[in-house]
């Protein structure tokens, strides 16, 4: 059997595996729940401030006029699309942290690994397929999420009589966005892996990518004293978060957002480039998939613990 | 044609020898028994038979090919169940084989006929969570026969089985031998392997310790036992000094001497002869238990 067989092999039983899973289900609706949660705040909060439910006028100031403008366009399309993409790289980054920890320390938990490098060897592409599958997984879960943000907007702007604005370009740049917000993810996913897989648990995986995000967040704030030297912001700048935070502004940008109205200690200026960030994004996912592959393919692997 | 073969197969986790030089064959079509106690290295060995474990030295080879350096030729045609069925448990008994059979490039048609084999087909749609460690059991022989193997591992197939299951499953191992298909058995109940296996062979702190022919083995394994009253010490020291006693043991009351059964009568008459009072002699029939327990015993 070839190498292109034994990959689409494991694929489509990985993805059996990932799509049929209760967890995966259950992590897509809290995060639905939570979007929509969002979502509902930000129509209230300018629903509020505009009097809309006051029919003498009675309102409340809450957010700025700019403020308010953009959750507005949060709210309307093509802006949406870039707000839930900006949900999709926060909570859903959490939520899939757990997802992939899930998916690859549960084979060592129950151990279902055994059984299943009995019937496919080469652990390299065992690898790759089940990142394929979570991947693939993560982009089906970006579509609903999407779909169903959608969908709240239209019926919250039409409540708050907003403006829709939806042209062919928007729908062709939607996958871009998406991709992107895929590779943000990325890293973290990986991490996740690793972890797992170092750890042969679901709990090693879990610690080990929400370890690595609260520090990495954590290490993201020292992006203040960046405004100190160049050289420091050129350091700081080679952590992770600042350029995740480059490609999420990007997808904002993307669909008429502007990320620093809503969060003032975001400062653009100090961010590196889209290039860099899509360069350094590359490096930290290679280094942690292939701490993954070097420790799954030297391991051995044991019964269920 | 050897299906398994093994030369100086050694793994070693820091200091602790787990595995220690072992070289043993297992032909074609042979049902082979792998025994010994817990610990003794069993499963670590099949493990590295399924290139799970990498060996410290040594090479495995499997249906011809070396299992670290051809891991899909090797295993292309193996199945196996090591140690406690393992599923996923959202997944029903069908899904779960046919997630095995898409992983491993097998026609998914594939699974309802082992479903068959194994007499599960009623239960097949059931989520595995529901179903009892016979079931289990059961379904992972059927995961084992997926690739229609030409050699079939089997670690432990019966534990936590009642002694229906027990039967069940012992049948099914016959009938599948019965096939053709080459059989690697391990196993604590040594009179199941008495009755499925031709040849075993014996493990003992990473060592081989026994191997060959059951039938060899046991009639290795035969000799005299006698019960006399008071110490049995006397009678040991005499017996000891017969040239053609090999060796005299003495389990809980009884003396186990083993010398040719011919000569039980004579041994009777030297007893008494030094006023010495035997209570029961008779020739030791020797079963795989006996013989496992004398080797497992007598070698630390």
């Amino acid at each position: 059997m070839d190498t292109r067989a034994m990959f689409t092999n494991l694929l489509a039983a990985e993805w059996m595996k990932i799509s049929r899973r209760p967890m995966a289900l259950l992590l897509l609706g809290i995060f639905l729940a939570l979007t929509a949660l969002q979502q509902t705040l930000w129509f209230l909060v300018v629903a509020l401030q505009e009097g809309t439910f006051s029919s003498s006028n009675v309102t409340f100031t809450i957010l700025s006029e700019a403020a308010i403008e953009q959750v507005k366009r949060q709210l309307s399309l093509p802006g949406v699309f870039g707000a839930m993409l900006s949900a999709i790289n926060g909570t859903g980054g959490i939520l899939a942290i757990i997802l992939t920890a899930g998916f690859f320390g549960s084979d060592f938990n129950w151990g279902t690994l055994r059984v299943l490098l009995t019937r496919a060897p080469h652990r390299g592409i065992y690898l790759l397929a089940k990142l394929a599958a979570l991947q693939l997984a993560l982009l089906v879960a970006m579509v609903i999420t999407i779909v169903v943000g959608t969908l709240l907007s239209l019926m919250f702007g039409s409540i708050l009589g907003l403006s829709q604005q939806i042209d062919a370009i928007a729908f062709l740049l939607l996958p871009v966005g998406m991709l992107r917000a895929l590779l943000v993810m990325l890293p973290y996913t990986l991490i996740a892996a690793a972890s797992a897989i170092v750890g042969r648990s679901v709990i090693a995986g879990v610690g080990g990518g929400l370890i690595f995000l609260a520090f990495d967040v954590s290490a993201g704030s020292l992006n203040t004293i960046g405004a100190v030297d160049p050289l420091i912001r050129a350091l700081v700048n080679l952590l992770l978060q600042p350029n995740i935070n480059r490609l999420i502004v990007d997808n904002s940008q993307m669909f008429g957002l502007n990320q620093s109205v809503l969060t003032p200690a975001l400062d653009l200026n100090l961010l590196p480039s889209s290039w860099q960030a899509i360069g350094l994004i590359v490096i930290y996912s290679a280094i942690f998939g292939y701490s993954a592959y070097r420790t799954l393919s030297r391991q051995d692997i044991g019964g269920a613990n | 044609m050897n299906v398994i073969e093994t030369i100086e197969l050694t793994k070693r986790y820091g200091k602790r020898v787990v595995v220690d030089q072992l070289s043993l064959t297992v032909g074609k079509g042979e049902v082979f028994g792998f025994l010994g106690p817990n610990g003794a290295g069993k499963t670590t060995t099949i493990a590295m038979l399924l290139g799970l474990v990498k060996p410290t030295k040594g090479r495995a080879l499997v249906l011809g090919h070396d299992v670290q350096h051809e891991p899909s030729l090797a295993l292309r045609r193996v199945g196996a169940m090591i140690e406690a069925p393992a599923f996923y448990p959202y997944l029903s008994g069908a899904d779960n084989l046919r997630v095995l059979a898409r992983a491993g490039g097998i026609a998914t048609e594939r699974v309802a006929q082992v479903l068959d084999i194994v007499e599960l087909r009623d239960r097949a749609r059931d989520k595995v969570a529901t179903y009892s460690q016979g079931m289990k059991q059961r379904l992972a022989i059927a995961a084992a026969l997926l690739p229609d193997p030409e050699l079939i591992m089997l670690d432990e197939p019966t534990n936590g089985l009642d002694p229906a299951g027990t039967v069940e499953i012992r049948n099914l191992i016959r009938n599948l031998a019965a096939g053709g298909r080459t059989i690697l058995l391990c196993s604590h109940l040594l009179h199941e392997v008495e009755q499925l296996c031709q040849r075993v062979a014996i493990m003992k702190e990473g060592k081989l310790i026994a191997a060959g022919d059951v039938a060899h083995l046991l009639r290795r394994g035969q000799g005299v036992r006698a019960r006399v009253q008071g110490d049995p010490g006397p009678a040991v020291r005499l017996l000891k000094a017969l040239n053609w006693v090999a060796s005299v043991t003495v389990q809980g009351d009884t003396i186990l001497i083993d010398a040719p059964v011919e000569r039980t009568a004579e041994i009777n008459k030297l007893l008494i002869k030094a006023d010495i009072v035997v209570t029961e002699i008779g020739a030791s029939n020797s079963s795989l238990e006996e013989f496992f327990l004398t080797v497992t015993r007598s070698d630390t």
